[in-house]
């Protein structure tokens, strides 16, 4: 899909009747931004290795109503006990098979628009983030009163499933205001064989309060999803991030997370598993911009056969930022003489009393752990396999919830399975 | 059980052991001592059948049959069990599930019903006791932070939860105090049973001193150059090995 070949598509949204008019004026601004700019290539340095081709050369079209029929979709395979669940069919949200969340604020985007006085408050200069504007179709946004905590997690589950290639654009905003909390989890599935998933999600955390946001995306191997999650948090909130990926030709993560006040923290984590052909990268950017801020970027990727992955983490501390306390950490097991790891840790400082760490390793696994193990009676696979989950197990502890935590580490096991 | 016949091997096509001849027979002790860069090792590392460890001439029986083509794991199912020189850190994998994956494989071998945690605890709190050791060892990850002794005695505890027929105890003395040494002698000598043989490699005669072998060879460039009871243990540590060399 070329840049031009969005005008088509641009031209159905706005003349669909069931969108809101009140948002029009902000597709049409987005997307005569995009046209100016267009999609990003590698000559950019933040997408320098990201490779578009597979994107390039396919032809996505808008998801229309009748692609969110849910007859032929079983859900129960895609179940996390314990959490409130609403469904998404193609990008069509389906009030029948999503469960009835009381006493939470769901406002839809152009309600959330109308509440902000008619803007985003967030930058939106990426060209994906641009489309996602102008085509955005999925939104549904979370208010947390103060002081309101949620106790069961509430899950957004986005099915993709359709003969065409279709592209939907979900947006979604989570405003989490003093002292509440949250756990909320951003679920991808899709059988269809080739779609282009492009989420914005956008989450502002007031004083003291606490978001867990666990994002799962398990799709096709064929298809894009590209993921822009923007985080901005004032004094003393918590926000905890986990990603687990496989199974996508291109998924690209894009986090940025700005610490803008004193005593905030944020750990961001993320596990990318990926076989065959498929690429699939982390870009994460932390901003320290006051004092006393915690933050931690952990991510990982298991690399089987021609796949590639991309790490690409950044903390900046600016210059009021004292008292900063960062790690940042990169670990990757190569599994194949043919797949390719990019890792680029990057460490800004302007101020001068900091705690900060990096690191980055990208390694086989250890011949002399496996030799140890088999001459314990394991066989060869076994081996592999035990060595692969002690490498990823540290992640899964930052997940509190423990239905959550054993949904994705049975999906990790069940992929170690399939790709030894 | 064990019977080795003129046995060559290679290590990245360097030629180390050349020409070992050893028989060990059920409950027999033997120890094996040598200099630094003998062989010791690599005759330990090509019976438990490590990769770049390549036998290039001889034999190398198990209860009359050759494990030369058998990988790592069957030979350990079949019953040969090395307490490592350098037991290795396995980060992220604690001690107690890949003690329980290991003794599982082998009951599923044997055709035995694998054992639950409860069951587990059962026998690994024996072993733990008999050596002296914390339950908190069974909490960490395998050999990572542990202490030189405490890497020894791991994997004396490996032992004995494993029950092997044939144990290779490589360089179990180095890195030990006295009280460890002690510890781990005790635990060795009360493993040994008519049925069960022991391979002890060293360079010291100190561990000799509290687990006492059948009989000792000496490995000098490959080769056993000479083979007596335990008093040539004592003649080595007072003469060295240089009235060997020919």
């Amino acid at each position: 899909m070329k840049s031009l070949d969005f005008q088509n598509e641009f031209e159905k949204i706005i003349n669909r009747d069931y969108f809101s008019k009140e948002i029009l004026p902000l597709r049409k601004k987005a997307f005569d931004k995009f046209s100016e700019v267009g999609l990003p290539n590698k000559k950019l340095e933040d997408w320098r290795f990201t490779n578009l081709n597979h994107f390039l050369k396919s032809s996505y079209v808008l998801s229309e109503l009748e692609h969110g029929d849910p007859s032929n979709i079983d859900l129960s395979q895609f179940a996390i006990p314990n959490t409130n669940t609403l469904v998404f069919v193609n990008g069509h949200f389906k009030k029948e098979l999503s469960d009835t969340i009381d006493g939470v604020k769901l406002l839809s985007s152009q309600e959330y628009l109308e509440l902000k006085n008619g803007s985003f408050q967030y930058p939106s200069e990426c060209p994906f983030e641009l489309l996602n504007t102008s085509f955005m179709d999925s939104g549904i946004s979370i208010i947390l009163e103060e002081n309101q905590v949620i106790e069961k997690p509430i899950r957004f589950l986005f099915i993709a499933s359709a003969k065409e290639k279709l592209m939907v654009s979900p947006k979604i905003h989570i405003d989490c205001n003093p002292n509440s909390s949250l756990t909320f989890i951003e679920h991808k599935v899709g059988y269809s064989d080739d779609f282009f998933i492009n989420t914005s999600i956008n989450c502002f955390l007031d004083e003291g309060s606490s978001l867990n946001h666990i994002n799962i995306q398990s799709d096709s191997q064929k298809a894009v999803n590209i993921n822009k999650v923007y985080v901005k948090q004032s004094r003393d909130s918590q926000y905890t991030f986990f990603h687990l990926t496989l199974e996508s030709q291109l998924s690209r993560l894009d986090i940025k997370n700005d610490l803008n006040g004193e005593g905030a923290e944020c750990s961001l984590n993320g596990l990318s598993l990926s076989s065959k052909n498929e690429q699939l990268g982390s870009h994460i950017l932390t901003n320290h911009y006051s004092p006393n801020c915690l933050s931690s970027q952990n991510f990982k990727n298991i690399l089987h056969e021609k796949s590639s992955g991309i790490f690409n983490g950044k903390t900046v501390v600016h210059q009021d930022a004292q008292k900063t306390d960062s790690k940042q950490s990169n670990k990757n097991l190569i599994l194949s003489n043919n797949a390719l790891m990019n890792s680029n840790p990057q460490l800004e400082i302007y101020a001068d009393d900091v705690k900060c760490s990096h690191g980055s390793t990208t390694g086989a696994l250890d011949e002399d752990a496996i030799f140890y193990l088999r001459s314990r009676g394991l066989s060869l696979i076994n081996a592999q396999k035990l060595l692969m989950e002690g490498f990823a197990v540290e992640l899964f502890d930052v997940i509190k919830d423990d239905s959550i935590k054993t949904f994705i580490i049975n999906k990790f096991e069940k992929w170690l399975t399939e790709n030894n | 059980m064990l019977s080795i016949k003129d046995l060559h091997a290679e290590v990245d096509k360097k030629s180390i052991l050349k020409g070992v001849n050893l028989e060990i027979k059920p409950g027999e002790m033997h120890a094996i001592m040598g200099r630094n860069g003998s062989g010791k090792s690599t005759l330990s590392n090509v019976i438990t059948g490590r990769e770049n460890y390549s036998a290039t001439k001889g034999s190398l029986e198990l209860n009359n049959e050759s494990i030369l083509d058998w990988t790592p794991e069957k030979r350990s199912l079949e019953g040969i069990f090395m307490s490592f020189q350098y037991p290795v850190v396995i980060p992220g994998v604690n001690n107690t599930y890949f003690l329980k994956a290991a003794l599982n494989a082998k009951r599923k071998y044997y055709g035995e019903k694998e054992l639950d945690s409860a069951g587990f605890l059962k026998v690994i709190k024996e072993n733990l006791k008999e050596l002296d050791m914390d339950t908190k060892f069974l909490q960490r990850p395998v050999n990572q932070g542990f202490s030189g002794g405490e890497k020894k005695r791991n994997e004396i505890l490996q032992m004995l939860t494993l029950e092997p027929k044939l144990a290779i105890l490589d360089e179990t003395d180095s890195g030990l105090d006295i009280d460890a040494l002690k510890i781990i002698a005790e635990g060795v000598n009360n493993y040994r049973s008519p049925d069960r043989s022991f391979l002890v490699i060293t360079h010291y005669q100190r561990l000799l001193k509290y687990i006492k072998p059948d009989f000792i060879h000496v490995l000098i460039d490959g080769k056993i150059v000479k083979s007596g009871g335990k008093e040539l243990a004592l003649e080595l540590e007072e003469k060295g090995y240089n009235w060997l060399d020919s």
